[in-house]
This record gives C-alpha cells, sequence and structure tokens, in this order.
C-alpha cells in the first residue's frame, strides 16, 4: 500500500463513518513493513518481518466521543466496527469540548523522515550486520561469556489521515536501529547491559564497534559492585537515564495529565521550577528526527514549543481537546487518542560528561534505573539504580542495589550542571545532568 | 477462521525450506471500553484484532511473520516470510494431517457465552456505581476515574505436529482510580478487579466494595508521611504482595533466560534457591484467573507446575521451543500479546501456599520495618536478581505495632537474597483481586499474583526520611 492507497482508505472509513451517523470522523491508517533480526553466538535466533496495518478512528456524533482500533480493513469489517461506535457514543456524555480541531496542517517542509536505503536493503546485509555486533561485543572483553541477542530492526510506516472536515494528508517515514546485550560473569554473579543506537536514516547509526564498545563497557563498569552507604549526595543522571527523567516531566506537563489533577505543575506556569539551566523544548519539525512530523495525530501542523524557559515554567503540551478545555491553544501534540511527544528535549550544556564527574566532590553518577512512577500528582520520584560513586572528582567504585528518591522539583531545581552529550536517539533525549543533592537509600 | 485445508497449505508452505516444527496462530478479539471521568462518561472505545501469526522453528532459531490479510496470497507470502529462517538447514519438517475440525478444551476454565448479550447500560452503571461510592466512602475524595473493558479473544491454532485447537477467552476488566485531598496534602489509591469471566462476576463483587477500597487507600495516603531510607524488615501482604514472587523469582523461571543461561537460576534445578518455608506455585488452571488457559498460544493445555518446593528449585516454566532444546516438555506457559508476536515462555496465575505462621504475630515478632500491604508495580533484571517494587499501600511497623501509612515507598533488593531471607510465612493465602499485566520483551499479557502474609528479615527501603 502506498501513501495515496492509505489515504483513500481512510477516507473510506470517514465515508462509512458518516453513513453509520456519525457528525465528525476522523480516520488514521498505519501501515508499517517490519524487519527484525537477532543474532545469538553465531546463529540468527530470529527472524521477523511483517507489514501490518491498522484503522484508528475518532467519531463524534452531538458532542460524545468514541474511538475505534482495528485491523480488520475489509470494507465490511470498517462498516461494522465504526457503526459499533456510532452505537457505543449514545452512552457517552455530552462534551462541548470534543470533536475535530479547527485548522490543519497546509504544506510543511521536507523533515527528512525517509531514508530509501532502508526500503531498499536486503535481508542479508541486515542479518550480518546482527551476527557481526554479536561477534564484535563478545570480543570486547574477555569477561563477556554469553548474550542476550545483538538485534537489528527497521520499519517503514506510512501515516494517513483523512477526516469529515477536509483534510486529507500522508507521510511515509523510516526508523532504524542496533541493539546488543553482552551477559558477563563476574565471579559467581552474572551482569547484563543493554545499548543502542536508533535513528531515521541508516548513515545516522552510531556503528557496530561503537555499540559494541559502549554495551560492553557498561556491563564491566559494574563489576564488582557494593551498595552504597544511605545519605543524601550530589547525583549525576546519564544522559540514558537522564531521558527517562524527562520522560515524566512530559507527563508532568501534558495538558491530559493538568486537567484532571494528576501533575505536580498544577497551577505553576510562570513559576520558576527548574535552574538556569532547565530550558527544555518540544519541537515536532526538526530535520530528520525520530520525534519529528508534519503533522500530529489529528491532522494540526506540528511546531517548536518552549516548555521550560532557564527554569520557568511557560506552557502545558496540548491537543486540540485539552486545549479546548484549559483555554488554550493546540501545540500539535495529539496522538490521535491522548497527548505524546514530539522531539521533547533538555537543551544541551558547555561541558563534557567527564568535566561534571571532576566537579563532583561526594556523589554517584547513575548508569541505570529500574522501576517506574505511578502517580505524577505529588511529584515524587523514586527508583532502584546502579552506577559509580565519585569522591574527589574521581570515580571510586561500582555500586548497585540502591534507590534515588526525591521529588521532580527538587530534580529540576537542583540541576546545577548540563553536559554536551545530548544525542537524538530517541523522541524524549537529554544530556546528562547533574543534581546538587538527593537521597540514597543503600545500606 | 480459515480451514483446515488452508491451515495446512500454510504449514506446508512454511516448511518448504525445512524447519523442525510450523505453527499458524489465528486470532479474533473484540472488545469494548468505557472510561468514567468527573462522574460522567467521558468516552468509549472499540478494538478490533484480525490476523494469523506464521512461525517456523529450526534449532534454537525461529522465523515469524505475520498478516492481518487473510487473503490466500497474502497467508502464503507470510509463511514465505517465516521460513526465510530455515534456508540453510535443508532438514524437511514433520508434516502430520490436521484433524478436519478443530478441538476445544474437554471443560473450559472460563464460560465464554456468558459474555452475550450485555446492554452497555449495563457497563455504564458499574462505572456510576462505583464513582458514586468512592465519594461516599470519604469526603476527603476529590476525584475518581474508573475504566472498563469487556473483551472475547478467539484463537485457532495449528501445528505441523498436528494440533488443531480452538479457544476462546473472555476477560472483563474494572477498575477505580481515587484522589483525596485534605487541602494540603493529596493521595491516591487504586483497585481494580475482574478475570476470565463475564459482567455476572459483579454482581459477588461489587463495584462499591472496589471503590470503597480504592478511596480507603487514597485517604490513607492522604495522611500518609515520606518513607524511610534503608535497611529494615519487610512484611509483604496477602495477595498483592504476589507481585514479589513474579517478579524475584518466576521471571528467572523462564525457560528462554535458561535455555540461554542468562537467568542466575540455570542449570539449578534442585539446588536451594529460597528460605525452606519458600513453595511457589505457577497454576494456568484456575477457573476464571486472570492467567488461566484452557490452551495456551502454542496449543498446549495449561497446567499446575511446582517452581520452588520447601526452597528447592523443582523446575522452569517451558514453552515448546525452549522445552524441545532441553529436552523437556511444554508447560503450557507459551503465550504471545497479539498474532503480531512470536509466543515466549510466561507466567500464568503465580502464588504461594499456606505456611504455618498467624499473621498478628508476624507483626507482633518485627522490631522496626515496612508493611507492604500491595505493590503498584514492579520490575526484576534476571541475570543478577535485582528488583525493584513500588508499594501502593504501605505502613511502618515499630516494636510489633503498625503505626503510620507512608507515601511513595520503593523497595530494592536481590531475588535469591530475598527468598533466603524468607523468615515467616503466614496461613492467610490468596490470589490478589487485581488485573496485573506482564511485560516480557515488548509483549503484554495477564497474569495473576497471590500469597499469604509473607515476612522478610531485611530489605533496602528506598524513601527520604534517614534514621
Amino acid at each position: 500500500m502506498d501513501e495515496a492507497q492509505a489515504v483513500e482508505l481512510a477516507q473510506r472509513a470517514v465515508e462509512f463513518a458518516r453513513a453509520a451517523g456519525a457528525d465528525e470522523v476522523e480516520a488514521t491508517v498505519s501501515v508499517s513493513r517490519r524487519f527484525h533480526v537477532e543474532a545469538r553466538d553465531v546463529t540468527i535466533s530470529k527472524l521477523e518481518q511483517s507489514t501490518g496495518r491498522t484503522l484508528g478512528a475518532r467519531i463524534f456524533t452531538g458532542g460524545r466521543k468514541a474511538a475505534l482500533a482495528t485491523s480488520d480493513l475489509s470494507d465490511d469489517g470498517m462498516r461494522a466496527a465504526l457503526a459499533r461506535a456510532v452505537e457505543q457514543a449514545e452512552v457517552v456524555a455530552v462534551d462541548r469540548f470534543a470533536g475535530l480541531p479547527e485548522r490543519f496542517s497546509g504544506d510543511a517542509p521536507d523533515l527528512a523522515l525517509f531514508d530509501p536505503s532502508i526500503a531498499q536493503r536486503a535481508g542479508d546485509g541486515r542479518v550480518d550486520e546482527a551476527l557481526e555486533l554479536e561477534q564484535l561485543v563478545r570480543r570486547c572483553d574477555a569477561r563477556i561469556v554469553n548474550s542476550s541477542g545483538s538485534h537489528y530492526n527497521d520499519v517503514v510506516s506510512i501515516t494517513a489521515i483523512a477526516n469529515s472536515a477536509g483534510f486529507a494528508g500522508a507521510y511515509t517515514s523510516t526508523r532504524a536501529s542496533r541493539s546488543t546485550g553482552p551477559v558477563a560473569h563476574d565471579g559467581d554473579l552474572k551482569r547484563t547491559a543493554h545499548y543502542g543506537t536508533a535513528a531515521r536514516h541508516v548513515d545516522e547509526l552510531e556503528s557496530l564497534d561503537a555499540v559494541a564498545r559502549a554495551a560492553a563497557e557498561r556491563v564491566t563498569a559494574l563489576f564488582g559492585a557494593r551498595k552504597p552507604p544511605t545519605g543524601a549526595y550530589t547525583v549525576i543522571f546519564e544522559r540514558e537515564v537522564a531521558a527517562s527523567v524527562l520522560e515524566d516531566v512530559f507527563a508532568a506537563v501534558s495538558a491530559a495529565n493538568v486537567a484532571v489533577g494528576n501533575s505536580w505543575l498544577v497551577d505553576r506556569i510562570g513559576d520558576a521550577v527548574g535552574s538556569e539551566r532547565v530550558t527544555i523544548v518540544d519541537d515536532g519539525r526538526m530535520h530528520g528526527k525520530l520525534g519529528s512530523s508534519p503533522f500530529d495525530g489529528e491532522g494540526v501542523a506540528t511546531q517548536r514549543t518552549l516548555v521550560f524557559d532557564r527554569g520557568a515554567l511557560r506552557t502545558f503540551l496540548f491537543d486540540t481537546y485539552y486545549a479546548r478545555k484549559l483555554g488554550s491553544a493546540s501545540t500539535g501534540n495529539s496522538t490521535g487518542n491522548g497527548i505524546g511527544t514530539n522531539n521533547f528535549y533538555l537543551e544541551r550544556g558547555a561541558e563534557s560528561l567527564a568535566q561534571l564527574i571532576a566537579g563532583t566532590k561526594r556523589g554517584v553518577l547513575v548508569l541505570d534505573t529500574i522501576g517506574f512512577a505511578t502517580e505524577h500528582a505529588s511529584g515524587t520520584y523514586s527508583r532502584g539504580a546502579r552506577g559509580l560513586f565519585i569522591e574527589n572528582g574521581e570515580v571510586a567504585y561500582p555500586v548497585d542495589e540502591f534507590t534515588i528518591a526525591g521529588t521532580y522539583g527538587q530534580i529540576l531545581a537542583g540541576i546545577d550542571a548540563v553536559a554536551d552529550d545530548l544525542r537524538f536517539d530517541s523522541p524524549v533525549a537529554s544530556p546528562s545532568f547533574r543534581v546538587a543533592e538527593m537521597t540514597i537509600s543503600g545500606n | 477462521m480459515l480451514d483446515e485445508s488452508v491451515l495446512s497449505q500454510i504449514l506446508n508452505r512454511a516448511l518448504r525450506r525445512g524447519g523442525e516444527l510450523a505453527d499458524v496462530f489465528c486470532e479474533r478479539r473484540g472488545s469494548l471500553a468505557y472510561r468514567l471521568q468527573d462522574g460522567q462518561i467521558h468516552d468509549g472505545s472499540i478494538g478490533v484484532a484480525l490476523g494469523v501469526g506464521i512461525r517456523v522453528v529450526t534449532g534454537e532459531s525461529a522465523g515469524y511473520a505475520y498478516s492481518d490479510d487473510l487473503s490466500l496470497e497474502a497467508l502464503l507470502e507470510a509463511a514465505d516470510a517465516a521460513s526465510l529462517i530455515a534456508r540453510t538447514s535443508g532438514e524437511g519438517g514433520a508434516r502430520e494431517t490436521l484433524p478436519s475440525n478443530a478441538s476445544s478444551p474437554r471443560s473450559s476454565l472460563y464460560d465464554a457465552a456468558k459474555a452475550n448479550g450485555v446492554a452497555q447500560g449495563q457497563y455504564v452503571a458499574l462505572l456510576e456505581r462505583a464513582d458514586v461510592a468512592a465519594r461516599k466512602f470519604d469526603p476527603r475524595v476529590v476525584a475518581v476515574n474508573a475504566h472498563l473493558t469487556d473483551e472475547l479473544q478467539e484463537v485457532w491454532i495449528a501445528t505441523s505436529d498436528g494440533v488443531f485447537v480452538y479457544d476462546r477467552r473472555p476477560m472483563i476488566t474494572l477498575g477505580v482510580q481515587v484522589v483525596a485531598s485534605d487541602g494540603k496534602e493529596r493521595g491516591s489509591g487504586y483497585a481494580g478487579d475482574g478475570g476470565r469471566t463475564s459482567i455476572a462476576y459483579f454482581n459477588a463483587h461489587s463495584p462499591e466494595e472496589l471503590a470503597s477500597d480504592a478511596a480507603r487507600i487514597a485517604a490513607v495516603n492522604v495522611e500518609a508521611r515520606p518513607a524511610p531510607a534503608g535497611e529494615m524488615e519487610m512484611i509483604v501482604g496477602a495477595g498483592g504482595g504476589g507481585v514479589l514472587l513474579h517478579e524475584a523469582v518466576g521471571h528467572g523461571l523462564e525457560s528462554d533466560f535458561n535455555r540461554r543461561g542468562t537467568s542466575l537460576y540455570s542449570g539449578r534445578v534442585g539446588e536451594r534457591v529460597a528460605s525452606e518455608l519458600v513453595t511457589i506455585y505457577d497454576d494456568g488452571n484456575l477457573a476464571e484467573e486472570r492467567g488461566s488457559l484452557n490452551v495456551d498460544d502454542e496449543g498446549v493445555p495449561g497446567q499446575h507446575k511446582v517452581l520452588v518446593e520447601n526452597g528447592i528449585l523443582r523446575g522452569y516454566m517451558q514453552d515448546v521451543l525452549n522445552a524441545r532444546l532441553m529436552g523437556a516438555a511444554s508447560t503450557g506457559s507459551g503465550r504471545r500479546q497479539s498474532f503480531r508476536f512470536p509466543p515466549q515462555p510466561r507466567m500464568c496465575n503465580t502464588y504461594m501456599p499456606d505456611g504455618q505462621f498467624a499473621v498478628d504475630d508476624i507483626v507482633r515478632s518485627t522490631k522496626r520495618g515496612i508493611f507492604a500491604k500491595s505493590f503498584s508495580g514492579g520490575q526484576v533484571e534476571i541475570s543478577k536478581g535485582d528488583f525493584v517494587f513500588m508499594v501502593g499501600e504501605g505502613y511502618l511497623v515499630e516494636d510489633g505495632k503498625i503505626t503510620a501509612p507512608l507515601k511513595n515507598a520503593t523497595i530494592v533488593g536481590n531475588g535469591p537474597d530475598a527468598m533466603t531471607k524468607v523468615v515467616a510465612v503466614a496461613n492467610d493465602s490468596r490470589l490478589a483481586r487485581r488485573h496485573y499485566t506482564c511485560g516480557k520483551g515488548g509483549q503484554y499479557v495477564p497474569v495473576g499474583v497471590g500469597m499469604p502474609t509473607v515476612k522478610i528479615s531485611s530489605i533496602t527501603v528506598g524513601g527520604t526520611v534517614r534514621g
């Protein structure tokens, strides 16, 4: 299926829904051709390739809304599901904010979302890449004796949206990634680590050698790790862990959470929430980045939005519904059924991660966290972690089986240094940053 | 969904380049969901999944492809894509003849027929009753969000070994999230329930009961104080405490990690891995439970498995691929999120049976510790066994008495270490009344967990208050 056929299918769904009684309809057709290969030792352990198609639709009748997701794209299948969605809307309460946007995206500049070489790549080269990465990572260090697999993935996606207000648009994008998960023996213990790289263009991926070395360094860095003493320390969040903190910051600036009081940032617009070093941007129009697209999930043009400006909270992020509800305008952050990021990132600083470490008297460099937040209302942060203990500006010993705790407010306000290692290998990205003090719980 | 002759064609095509085994997983799934917010039904949604997944296994390698286009041409193309894994092996696969009709399990663990003919108003009424009950429970309740999902999954599984089975799996879920506030502090609480059953389940397990429980936890959390930081004793509550078993032990006993030697439990069957008070089962055969399966997603009947018995490791949870390579039999643990995913060995309902202790004695014997009545989530790293749990409802225990509710405690520990520190197991084992979903390798499947009240002599609590 090409872009034009996907648009046509979305338009057909809009017609079916109108015929079933919907006032307004939006239909999104997604077509993804996915390839995945996993190598373990000298064997291709997994080889997966498929083309998947889904239809997502939102229907509005008299201010009542219902949504639909289906992989049955036959005319009969679409008709039946859309009719059921129209019927389902009957029991939904009337909501004056529900409905399609008023303005849609016009022509967008070429955002370089598509790498034709991915669409043309034959299976063999990709398979060899996974095998080579697996060999490279095992050769990095004699203590690496096993692996949970080395992977190459790519996907070519078509996204087409049509609605009853006359908007129709489509774009094609690609994504490729390489990753590996070495396992090393540390005495009687087994240690694992994982490292990966992803980009819209194959030639922007980190090299196989760089991925193997980064993964190997991660797994061996923790050899001999012990629990740190419980106390208050400076904490440096290495860039991937830093990005996971940014994901939670995004949840708190998502108008969907703000509107229901499920955010610690409710009523904080204009406040100096973070330190001077905290400038956070959501930008859907960056050239060739994973979080870029010409329009969002409801056809609204994406844009660059300054969310935190040198610590001050400037705005929340909106889709059309929550913009109406909270008296604002869409920032182009609709996912179709909620609010999501474009490229959401903390602006980089001038120092290297090594300089951040050198400037730390007593602290922990966090390399990995486990656990996840379930509540954004209080803004409490607590994670299991592993990393390196720092004394007098130098790495002293590895640490694991401890937790870091505090609040997101304390983290943003406490950021006293931001590194220069920002890399857009995910839609949510961050350079490493340092927080003056947090609670570490070990023994 | 597809007839036996089409399935045979697909299996033959999948094995034409070689391979020892091929299977076809056909799925039709329909779901209805409603969300309540601000006392009103905020929206509804419908989900339909229809598609076919085809797998070819050769040695330790698997090729996989799926299609949501059910034309013969598209299905054969998917079979070709799956067959590519075997292009160098040259071995001919086994080709049994399929029976002309898919067999259903002899006696079903769940009655899918009960799900028929429910009027929309019945779903809406459950959500509205939950909303009213939560607000009535405590005047500090400021927000109630509730959701209900009713789903029916039908699967047809055919294998080159001649298995051809059909299963029809219902699932209903009701969840209530409550936020309470006294004007200064906010607290939230969550309660959820359901299983492989129908809306009739909520006649005996009322939405009022569920909503009151969520409101009670929210109110407790308004008064909760910040959790302490450091090592202390831990009491894990009956039911929901079973998340501990799921994370700290369960994942490490899935056969893929053990066949590959990446789990800390690899090659340790017959060894002591826990205190002798610890026995752990995984059971796919419990009536109407969330993790139960008449047949798994490879067509193997669900089973009761002894994972750990009096502290000794007894066995792993096996799917077909890993069982073949380990010289074992599948334990009916092959599960997948949908036709878009190949099967993996997974847990069903994981629980610990009764021990000898009384709960009161366990609390009385605790000098300083945390009583984690329920967990809101957890995660484990399977090679070294380090885990984290987020406590949903927790209390401080001092000198044998429960003294204060604790806010946002995180527990961090190591699976085998924690299991050797189990010093008491109470006689109140039960399955959690909660809808847990387990994630692994990007696939999410419903599971059950259960546990009696258990005491662990030392664990690290990750709060902010020192001393």
